[in-house]
């Protein structure tokens, strides 16, 4: 059931590039405003068709321009899940998600439009109107209906900008649960990296309609080109840990390879697993271990690499275990330092650099590394 | 579901409007088309060829150039039953009807004037003349010399005693010479031209005073009638009792001369 | 009062609605939906019954099915009677017309349908026919029934074109609001009285009941 997609046209949205998601996958496609990643969502789903494009799954061309071929939308088993739900507002939630299903009639369909209903924790509200369902609930409906279509891909656009940020956290958890049952392609865009790389397993960067860096979601995060088109402020690393207990003084102590490491309090049952994103500029290098700081995480690590960019900075990747940590440095301190590849260091991290918002609670194993594969 | 109802709604009402044609053609008969100064003699006439036959006929009333150009455009008249006789003679020429028709009736013009109103009807036009010098004339009515014999006989009879240049800013031009009758008679007006006929039904005679038009001062106004090809039997009978004695008599009582040969 | 005036002008009005309620949907959503060359132009075509005067385009429509005209040669000689001055030319006349009333209103209704729920009807799976009935009607048709209502008022009052391309005969072609003409001119003004207040009472329960719909619909929606 892989998704295969090509794209290439030169307006009105100039694109560039090719990707391929796998069944079980969850891809981002990330960039600004105007990159084309929505046209790119649209092209998959049947919405738009560039001046020259191939779109496959599973085998089956959705669209081919070399040979003419074009599906119309309504053809291709696509579910979609549109930035402003797109919900009709004159049919309840049960029928919105009803009028997606076409392989069963009367009594089973309502029954298959309420059990995916209870799959995405809406119970007991199918016979309300959009109009009478919180953006959350609304969300949930539309998710609930493109997977009504029992479709060989999922596409969300930007399916978390509409709502406030606790309701965005509730519902990264419920995508992440769902997707244990999800066997298909999913592709996300976003353009918020924390949504990115919470959620995704790849990533895909896009920049005025061509791919700047594609891969494992933490290669990606460290790798100069993508982060020049996102904002090198968005540099960071996702890790893994596992939840072990909360203090009474409101920290939570998770494990990782590496080490303990102390976040504020937050509610997770004990042996959670969590993805915690760390921000590269919060990261502190040290080569002994430090006494009397603050600072309640310091983990013990081993330099990967340092890569040099344009400014006075340079982005240290440190191993922690199977993960990546990212630390952005000033080129001084790397040579006052004198750190080379495979120099085993410190890491730093304050309690309070870590935002509730970058802890995810996590049913996949950590995203894994497989090597970079950057684009230019 | 409100679409529901509503669609039906309006398949209820589309449904009474459409399927009963035989409703709306409760009227039947052969169609004529009547110059509009015939309105209240045909009216008669027509209930007296009812009551003789027990047949009934559909009239339509204006101007006799309207339903000229009607004619050669394929209106699906019986009986044309116009007030002049040229328009006859010309739908003749041009190969619209098979014969020139006979004239039915002489009509006559009258000066009208509501009361009230500073004209005092005068056939000589002195008194019109004399309240157009004055300025006291600020609208005048005649049927439109365009296309109503009426109206051509109307400004005839006004070039002749000279005033129609005078008259020019004042005029109002009817349709037909009822609807002339109708704004001169209106109290909007100080008088007007109409047919003489008009002025003697019991609807109009008593919204005003006439004086009748000598006979000298326009071309006379010979009124001839035409079986048109696709005329019914019926068409044919009305158009035989309009030259019978009944007829005539009814002609003669709304002030129309008869023809010699009848 | 002139009863067989009255059915008439109701069934050409009835008539000319349900002859352009499909029109006014494929146009409508088809000015809505799509950007093509030319769509400007058809716009104002559609547009130009409404700024023309009634007499210019009584004498257009006489030119083009007149006795002397192609189409109107053809009609006599498939149904043995002319198509002008008769109840089929009124229809004709009458849909011609009505299509500014029949189709803009429609267009804005299909407008109003979020391109979104559209796309999102599409990618549910649903043909463009099953899109029309289950979401686009569904959400379109207070414009089609302000379309409907518009065309039928509308054609009730209209004078100078049925005139001219009818004429006004008794049963056939003499409408209502000719009628009223023929009684003024006729100096009987109580019988042109009635008519005209049943025509005004119609007309203002025609455009009541549609804003009252209307209303309801919009909160419906919310």
């Amino acid at each position: 059931m892989t998704l295969e997609v090509m794209a290439r046209a030169d307006g009105p949205i100039p694109l560039d590039l090719a990707f391929r998601v796998e069944p079980g996958e969850l891809l981002a496609l990330v960039g600004p405003s105007g990159s084309g990643k929505t046209t790119v969502l649209r092209t998959i789903a049947g919405l738009w068709q560039p001046a020259q494009a191939r779109v496959t799954v599973q085998g089956k061309v959705w669209l081919d321009s070399a040979t003419g071929v074009a599906m119309p939308a309504h053809r291709r088993r696509v579910g979609v899940v549109f930035q402003n739900y797109a919900l009709f507002p004159h049919k309840t939630a049960a029928q919105n998600v009803a009028c997606a299903i076409d392989h069963l009639e009367g009594g089973a369909r309502r029954d298959e439009a309420l059990r995916l209903l209870d799959l995405v924790n809406l119970q007991g509200l199918s016979a309300r109107k959009p109009a009478e369902l919180s953006g959350g609930q609304q969300q949930r409906v539309a998710v609930a209906r493109a997977l009504a279509r029992r479709p060989d891909a999922l596409l969300l656009d930007e399916p978390f900008s509409a709502v406030d940020r606790a309701t965005r956290e509730k519902l990264y958890a419920e995508i992440i649960a769902l997707r244990a049952h999800l066997a298909m392609p999913v592709v996300l865009v976003t353009h918020d990296m924390t949504e990115a790389q919470l959620l995704a397993d790849r990533m895909v960067v896009i920049d005025a309609g061509r791919m700047v860096a594609t891969g494992a979601t933490g290669s990606v995060m460290s790798d100069p080109k993508a982060l020049h088109a996102m904002g090198i402020r968005e540099a960071a690393a996702m890790v893994g840990a596992v939840v072990r207990g909360h203090d009474a003084d409101g920290m939570t102590e998770l494990q990782t390879p590496a080490g303990p490491l102390w976040l504020p309090r937050f509610d997770a049952a004990p042996d959670t697993r969590v993805r915690v994103r760390i921000m590269a500029h919060e990261v502190i290098v040290s080569r002994a271990r430090p006494e009397g700081l603050s600072a309640q995480n310091i983990l013990a690590v081993k330099v990967i690499d340092l890569r040099a960019g344009d400014g006075p900075a340079v982005m240290v990747r440190l191993a922690l275990g199977q993960d990546i940590i990212l630390a952005r440095i000033t080129r001084r301190a790397a040579n006052q330092l004198a750190l080379e590849p495979g120099d085993q260091v410190h890491a730093i991290l304050k309690s309070m650099s870590v935002a509730r918002d970058h802890i995810a609670t996590d049913t996949h194993s950590p995203p894994r590394y497989e090597g970079d594969k950057t684009v230019s | 579901m409100r679409l529901a109802r509503s669609a039906f709604f309006s398949a209820v009402l589309i449904l009474l409007a459409g399927v009963f044609p035989a409703l709306a053609l409760a009227q039947s008969g052969p169609v004529i088309a009547a110059a509009s100064s015939m309105q209240f003699a045909l009216a008669d006439i027509a209930a007296a060829f009812t009551r003789q036959t027990g047949q009934s006929v559909r009239f339509s009333f204006g101007s006799s150039g309207n339903f000229a150009r009607q004619i050669r455009s394929g209106a699906p008249f019986d009986l044309f039953i116009a007030a002049d006789e040229d328009i006859i003679a010309d739908l003749h020429r041009d190969g619209f009807i098979a014969d020139k028709g006979h004239v039915y009736a002489v009509g006559r013009l009258v000066i009208v004037a509501p009361h009230g109103s500073p004209l005092v009807p005068d056939g000589s036009f002195d008194t019109l003349a004399a309240l157009l010098e004055a300025g006291q004339i600020r609208r005048f009515a005649i049927a439109n010399p365009d296309h109503a014999p009426y109206g051509i006989r109307a400004r005839e009879a006004l070039e002749a005693r000279g005033v129609w240049e005078a008259l020019q800013p004042f005029l109002v031009m009817g349709e037909n010479v009822t609807q002339a009758a109708q704004f001169a008679l209106s109290g909007n007006a100080e008088g007007g031209l109409t047919a003489y006929s008009l002025m003697l039904s019991a609807d109009i005679a008593p919204r005003g005073t006439y004086a009748l038009i000598p006979e000298t001062a326009h071309a006379p106004l010979r009124q001839r009638m035409v079986l048109l090809p696709a005329a019914s039997k019926t068409a044919v009978a009305f158009h035989d009792f309009m030259r019978g004695e009944q007829a005539r008599a009814i002609l003669q009582d709304y002030g129309f001369a008869l023809p010699q040969d009848g | 009062m002139d009863w067989t005036a009255l059915w008439l002008s109701l069934q050409l009005a009835g008539w000319t609605v349900v002859i352009l309620l499909p029109v006014a949907i494929m146009m409508g959503r088809l000015l809505a939906y799509r950007r093509f060359a030319g769509k400007g132009l058809v716009e104002a075509l559609v547009m130009l019954p409404l700024v023309l005067p009634p007499t210019v385009f009584g004498f257009y429509l006489l030119v083009s099915f007149g006795a002397n005209s192609p189409v109107g040669q053809f009609w006599q000689a498939t149904f043995g009677q002319p198509l002008v001055f008769s109840f089929e030319g009124l229809v004709l006349a009458s849909v011609i017309f009505n299509l500014p009333f029949a189709i803009q209103p429609a267009q804005r209704g299909f407008e109003s349908v979020p391109v979104e729920v559209r796309e999102a009807a599409a990618c549910c799976g649903m043909s463009p026919a099953r899109s029309l009935w289950a979401v686009e009607l569904p959400l379109a048709w207070p414009g089609l029934l302000t379309a409907m209502v518009l065309t039928f008022a509308h054609t009730l009052g209209e004078f100078g074109i049925v005139l001219m391309v009818g004429g006004s005969i008794p049963g056939e072609t003499k409408t209502i609001a000719i009628a009223i003409y023929d009684r003024v001119q006729g100096f009987d003004d109580s019988g042109a009285a009635i008519m005209s207040a049943v025509l005004v009472v119609i007309s203002l329960v025609t455009i009541t009941v549609t804003y009252w719909l209307s209303a309801r619909v919009g909160r419906r929606l919310g």
